[in-house]
Parts: C-alpha cells; structure tokens; sequence
C-alpha cells in the first residue's frame, strides 16, 4: 500500500558534548501521515535538521525514494522536495506574504521579483488555509496564528513530496487547525509523505497513522501503526513511565483585598472598560481567542504599555505603573511572556545570569558591582526547587530543552519575590513532564500567597488550574465566574461567551 | 494618502524642504547658484559612499573600512595614471577592480572566520589605510588626466557632471533592493539570517556579494573624490565614516539589517550636505557641526522609531 519514501537508518549525531541523535530510525511511506513524538530534548528538532539540510549526520543514512541522499544544506534538501515548518519563527517580517511564500523560488521576470505573479501563486495556499489576507500585506502585521499559517502556506507552496511539520498548531485555534488538518489528509491521498510533530496528542490521534517516538535520543518506537495504541502507550513511549495527574485543591485562604485589581481599565492598545481581580492565594485564569487581547492587557499592566482610562490598585492601593521597572521593583509584579525565546529569557546568557538579571539591583547594591558567586548563589536555591535540567549555571539557556528554559523563566521572578506573577501561555511548546510540573508549581506558589494570572489557550489546563475563569474577546472582559473544576461545565460555559 | 505617510521618506521631504525654505528666508544669498552647487557636488560624493553603506547595513553588517578602501582606489587610481600612464578607460577599470577585491576579502574573511564585520573591517580598515600611505608616502597623486579634472568640475547648466555617475548608481541600487531577486535575498538575509538561510539562500553568497558591492561603491565614491579634487590624496575617505552611517540612519535604515530606504538615504545625504552649508553660512564653528550631526542622528533614529511604534510595524516596547 504505502511504500517506504523516506527512510532513516541508524542516524547519529554529536554536538559538542551531547549525543542527541543516536542510531534513530524513521521510515515514512508515500501518503501517509506520520507522528513524530518526544520530548523537547528527545531529539526530534535534530533529526529535522538532519531531514531538512540544516544539520548532517555523523553516522548512518537517508534514503529518498530508494536513493541514498546526503544534503549539505537546506537549498538542496528544497531542491530534492522536502518542504518544512520549523518550529521556531522564519519569516522576513518586513517582506509582504506573497514575497515570504515564494521566497524559495521567487517568480522573476528578467532578474526582477514579480509581485503580482507571487500574488497569484500565493492566493491558492492561503484560501486553502482560510486565511482571508491580501497577499500583499507585510508579514509584521498579522498576528502571531496568521504568522504560522504563512509559514505553513510557505511549505505547502513548494509541492514537495515529503513535508515536515514542526509543531504547527501551537499558535492556531480549533477552527484554523481543523483546516490545516483538511488540507494535510488531501495531500496524503495525493501521495504526499508527512511527518507531524505536535505536543498535542489528540492531534495526533486524530491526524496519523503511524508514531515514531524518540526518548533520549534514540527510538523508543520506530514507524509503528498508531491503532491500537491508546495515549497512556504513547506517553509511557514519550517518558518512560506514566504521566502525572493531579487534581487542584480549592484554596484555603484568600488574602483579604485583591493583590491586583483592574477597575474599568482602557488602555492604548484598544482596551475598553476591564474589570479584573486577582488575590493572593489564587489563579485567575484569562481565556480567549488569539487576538483576544489577553497578552496586550498584560503587557498594560506591567507598564509596557499605556493604560489610559479607569484604575489599577495593587494591594489594594491605588497604582501607577509608569514602565516595567517600576511594575518588578515597586509592585512585585513577574511577567512571563508568551514569546520565551524573543521576550522571556537572554539565550545566549547563562542559567544563572537569566535566573539573577531581575534581581541585579538587589544583590549589586552592597559594592555597585556583581560577582559571579553572588549571582550563582541567588541562582542555585531556584535551580534546585524547579529541577532546572542543565549540567551548570554557567549553561547558556539556548542549549536547555523548552520545558527546562521556560522553568528559568519562572525562576527569575521567584527570584525577585514577585507578589504578582502573570504567566502567559506558559506550557506551549513544552514535553509533558515539564508541563505538568509547571502545573504543579504555579498552583503551589497560588497557594502559598502568589497573585496568579495565568493567560492560556489550553483549555483542560486553564480549567484545571485556574480558581476563577475570566472570558475575554475583542480586548473586552464578556464573562468571569468561579470554576467549579467541572470541565465539561466550564468549557460550554466559556464557549457560549465567545461563541454564544 | 495613507500610503504615503507610511513611506519612510515623506517627513524627511518636508523637513529638508522647510530646512532650505527657512534658511533661504534667514539668507538670501543661500539661494546662490554657487551655494547649490556645492551642495550637489557633495550630494553626488557622499550618496555614492552612503549607499557603500547602506548595502552593509541591509544586511545587519558594517564598513568600517569603506573610507580606506575608497582611499586605496583613490590613490591606486591617480598612481597607475601618473607612473604608469595607463589609459583612463583601463585605469577606472583597475580602480574598480581594487574595490572589488577589498570587498570581497572583507565578506570573505567574515563569513570564513563567522567573525563581526565591525571587528574584520576595522582590521582591513588599518590594512588598507596603511597601504594607501605607503605607496604615497603621504604624497598627492597630481598627474591627473585632464579629461577626469574635467570631470569633476565641469557644469551641466546648474548640474555638476558627477551627477552623471551618482544619479545611475542611486537608481541601481534602488532597482537592486526594490525588485531584483538577488537584492531582495540579500534584505531577506539581513531581515532574519536564519529563516533566509532555511528558505535556501546561501549565507555565504550573500554575505561576499553585499561586502564587494560595498567596495564597488566605496571604489567609485574613492575615483569621485579625485575628480573633486583634481588630485589623489591619500586624505580621502577620511571623513567618510560618520556620515556615511549619519545618511542612511537619518533615512530610516535600521542597523540590524533587512532594510535599506535609498530615497530616505538620498534625503539624509541632503540633510547632512544642507546642514553643512547651513553651519558655514551662518559662521557656525565647524567643530561643532560634528556635534549637529551626532544630534541629529540621535533625534533622526528616535522620530523613525515613534513612527514605527505608532504605525505598529514594531514592537512598543522590548520587554526583559
């Protein structure tokens, strides 16, 4: 039925003191849509990079077709047909969507770009994905799901014969997933082979036929059928033994007056009218579309944006937070951001530098200057209360896996003591190990006096955290109510305010 | 009208179009053939250099070594025509060859090396600058062939002749960026290294062919000046450096690359040339127009940046 199109055998690959690749194996067959699953730090990102030019392997081979293939770089991956979305963002932001979907073959008349054919052959892939944008638009303006389905029309434009797909969904809605889902299962009857990565196992479920799953660099299973497998197989496969589940206690005690509270806020970004309050000792949770305005009404409250109309008291006072500083030194108010690689962590930085940069001021003060003991001490109590996963503080954060970066991220603002921690969208991109200890961990620093506002597009997550839900859409508040925990209850009730 | 005030350029028009009003209001005599003409001449010779830079800049690149290498060619150029007495079509040749083997070892070596620009040009900087005074021996070149003396103080009406070399290199380079695929590649480089790289745009081919366009135009600006002159002067190039980033700053070009306005470019040579004039007509200390300058870049870059903020092509603000 579906012969072998792309096979790997007994790949390895060393960077400098990791073996993050060793003897995988992956064979996926014309038409079919294969599942791609591991960890972050499994090794999955690697053998993209291996499939897709970026990286070569040290040992073992890839066979295309039948024919052994040994790319050099991404040029000549795209020339043998292999289309990617990578997990991270690569699109040239100041470029308009036509220019950045054909970017690998721009259409040219006598050396020049030709704009208008890069419209036509651009306007396909985006009605496909029921993106309704003119082609013409600069990338810079969409928003961050409009963004990911450009990167996606990108790769569906070059009509390879094997696409590889890198967390595609992480930014996309229901609806938009469903349409990339359409397009993808069209491809495979027309004998197109795919390679899926997704956190999201329903996905999975829902789009594949057959599971690959790396642990640790190495195959915890090769290209098996997905039927007859059931999720608990998958995640055992993923890490090794099952997966945590926790139930959250209601809170004990509440501190008396809101930590934060929000009275008919409006702001510059288009905010109207936002009530909110959160106390210490609970998790507010804040659903809503992309685009909603949850991230921008967070990015007003610490300061980074102007808050125009209406007022904020923080313990119960009234407060004018004039800039971000002023919202981590004299509210104690913690951000971390939706963006972990852009906004949240200094990559090329270390463990301890990232864990100690919002509290420099603090241990600088003594002599004006900072050592690197003082900043490791700060840093170490956190490393070990997170199980922060690096082999030193002195590891830059760019070499940790997504679930070990984002714990640095929250360790930066237990650091600074903050009273308040707004956490935005804080398990995207995250292995499930990783997720479900940030689950524990925000609901622990809830309960031990924490102000929490956790902003999520995961549904079953913000209803298993959150004490009360909070409903946003078109930067407006249209419904809040006590979480009762009773998933099937909270989400018709969130549903019905968007949708209702 | 929308569309035109999200140019880059639009505020700069007015602003250079209110700055000469108001000067020619205060003093007549700036309205002066000669004035004007000084301000083209020097508009011809720094927009050629400007873009020299301007190219690094579209790809999150510098030059440092744009002036040193307009300097070498300068002098090569007077001294293959003095002691060697080539024949002038060969000796342009040979000076933009020169251009192109400096650039070409800047892009190299930085791409080789995955070293800064910053740190290999400065390095060539002090290489090619030293070059150029051995051969001299600090000495002009004055054997200059009339027809290149000619060349650069003959007059077209009121239009310098040098504009015949300045206006084709603007449009050029326009055309270049706006619509040819290499150009656009190299933007697409300087706007995001790593995605360009994923979409199969070779870093290494970017990277040299931005560095050896930087030293063509840094070659032809180096030939220019000895026009100007009327001699080649192992000087030239030396002023180069401030305005030559000043010009396309002031333009809205931002220096992590991805964009380069060369109309915006155009519009800060003109800035900086009428600023000049400005100074020297109202007996300003010439000192100090090197502090105009930095001020002026300074409120340049901040006024780009507003109007970014409120257009949102950019981030309000960059958080941690």
């Amino acid at each position: 039925m579906s012969d072998a199109f792309v096979v790997v055998s007994e790949a390895s690959k060393a960077f400098v003191g990791v073996q993050a690749l060793d003897r995988v194996n992956l064979s996926v067959g014309r038409g079919q849509i294969h599942a791609l699953l591991g960890e972050n730090g499994a090794g999955k990102s690697t053998l993209i990079k291996i499939l897709t030019g970026v990286h070569q392997p040290d040992a073992g081979e890839v066979r295309l077709d039948g024919r052994p293939v040994r790319f050099r770089n991404p040029r000549e991956a795209i020339g043998a047909g292999i289309g990617a979305v990578h997990q991270e963002r690569n699109l040239i932001t100041r470029f308009s969507i036509a220019e950045n979907i054909t970017l690998e073959n721009p259409p040219r008349r006598f050396g020049m770009f030709d704009a208008a054919a890069a419209a036509n052959a651009t306007a396909k892939w985006l009605k496909l994905l029921g993106l309704e944008l003119n082609p013409g638009t600069p990338v810079v303006r969409l928003s961050v799901a409009q963004m990911q389905l450009v990167e996606i029309a990108k790769a569906l434009s070059l009509e390879s014969r094997f696409l590889v797909l890198d967390e595609p969904t992480s930014s996309l809605t229901p609806h938009e997933t469903r349409a990339l889902f359409t397009v993808l299962r069209r491809l495979a009857q027309d004998g197109v082979a795919i390679l899926f990565v997704s956190h999201k196992l329903e996905e999975v479920f829902e789009l594949c036929s057959h599971v690959t799953v790396l642990r640790d660099g190495r195959n915890a299973c090769a290209s098996q059928p997905l039927a007859g497998l059931t999720r608990g197989d998958i995640v055992r496969l993923m890490i090794g033994r099952e997966e945590a589940v926790f139930a959250a206690a209601p809170p004990a005690s509440l501190g008396a007056a809101p930590a934060l509270e929000l009275r008919g806020v409006a702001t510059a970004l288009g905010h109207r009218d936002i009530s909110l309050a959160v106390r210490g000792g609970e998790i507010l949770g804040l659903y809503g579309l992309v685009g909603a305005g949850r991230s921008e009404l967070a990015r007003a409250v610490i300061g980074a944006a102007r808050i125009t109309g209406g007022e904020v008291l923080v313990q119960g006072r009234r407060a004018r937070i004039r800039d971000v500083t002023a919202a981590v030194r004299r509210f104690g108010i913690g951000y971390v951001s939706e963006d972990r690689k852009g906004e949240g962590l200094i990559l090329q930085l270390s463990v301890a530098t990232n864990i100690a940069a919002a509290i420099w001021h603090r241990l600088a003060r003594l002599l004006g200057f900072l050592t690197r003991r003082m900043q490791d001490a700060a840093a170490t109590p956190f490393v070990r209360a997170l199980d922060i996963r690096t082999p030193s503080l002195a590891q830059r954060v760019a070499n940790l896996s997504g679930g070990n970066q984002q714990k640095v991220s929250v360790a930066k603002w237990l650091a600074a003591k903050s009273r308040i921690l707004i956490v935005d969208e804080p398990t995207v991109g995250i292995d499930i190990r990783s997720k479900a200890f940030l689950h524990e961990l925000l609901l622990r620093l809830a309960r031990d006096g924490t102000a929490v506002l956790l902003i999520s597009s995961d549904m079953p997550e913000l209803i298993a955290l959150a004490d009360r839900i909070a409903v946003m859409k078109e930067f407006q508040v249209i419904d809040s109510f006590d979480n009762t925990r009773d998933y099937a209850a909270a989400s018709a009730r969130i549903m019905q305010a968007i949708h209702g | 009208m929308k569309g035109l005030l999200r140019t880059d350029w639009i505020g700069l028009l007015v602003l250079v179009l209110a700055g000469g009003a108001a000067l020619a209001a205060a003093r007549p005599e700036f309205l002066t053939a000669y004035n004007i003409d000084v301000i083209l001449v020097s508009f011809c010779l720094t927009v050629v250099y400007a873009l020299g830079q301007g190219v690094m800049i579209a790809i999150g690149h510098m030059n440092l070594a744009l002036g040193a290498t307009g300097c070498l060619v300068a002098v090569a150029f007077g001294g293959v025509l003095e002691v060697w007495h080539l024949p002038l079509a060969l000796a342009i040749g040979f000076g933009l060859l020169l251009g192109v083997a400096c650039g070409f070892v800047n892009g190299w070596l930085t791409y080789r090396t995955g070293l800064t620009s910053f740190i290999i040009t400065l390095a060539t900087l002090s290489i090619f600058k030293g070059a150029a005074l051995g051969i001299t021996q600090a000495q002009p070149f004055y054997g200059i062939p009339a027809a290149v003396k000619a060349f650069g103080s003959d007059r077209w009406g009121p239009l310098p002749e040098m504009l015949l070399v300045a206006l084709p290199i603007v449009i050029v380079i326009a055309v270049f960026f706006g619509r040819m695929v290499v150009g656009r590649q190299l933007l697409a480089y300087g706007g995001n290294p790593h995605a360009a790289e994923l979409s199969g745009i070779p870093a290494s081919r970017v990277v040299i062919l931005a560095h050896t366009l930087s030293g063509v135009l840094a070659a032809v600006a180096g030939m220019l000046s000895v026009a100007r002159l009327q001699n080649a002067t192992p000087s030239i190039g030396d002023e180069w450096l401030i305005a030559s980033f000043a010009a396309p700053v002031i333009g809205g070009a931002v220096l992590t690359g991805g964009h380069l306005p060369v109309i915006g470019t155009c519009l800060g040579v003109l800035v900086v040339a009428l600023i000049n004039q400005a100074l020297v007509m109202l007996a300003v200390d010439p000192f100090y127009v090197q502090v105009l300058l930095g001020l002026l870049i300074l409120g340049a870059v901040g006024l780009n940046r507003l109007r970014e903020v409120r257009l949102g092509t950019a981030p309000a603000v960059r958080l941690s």
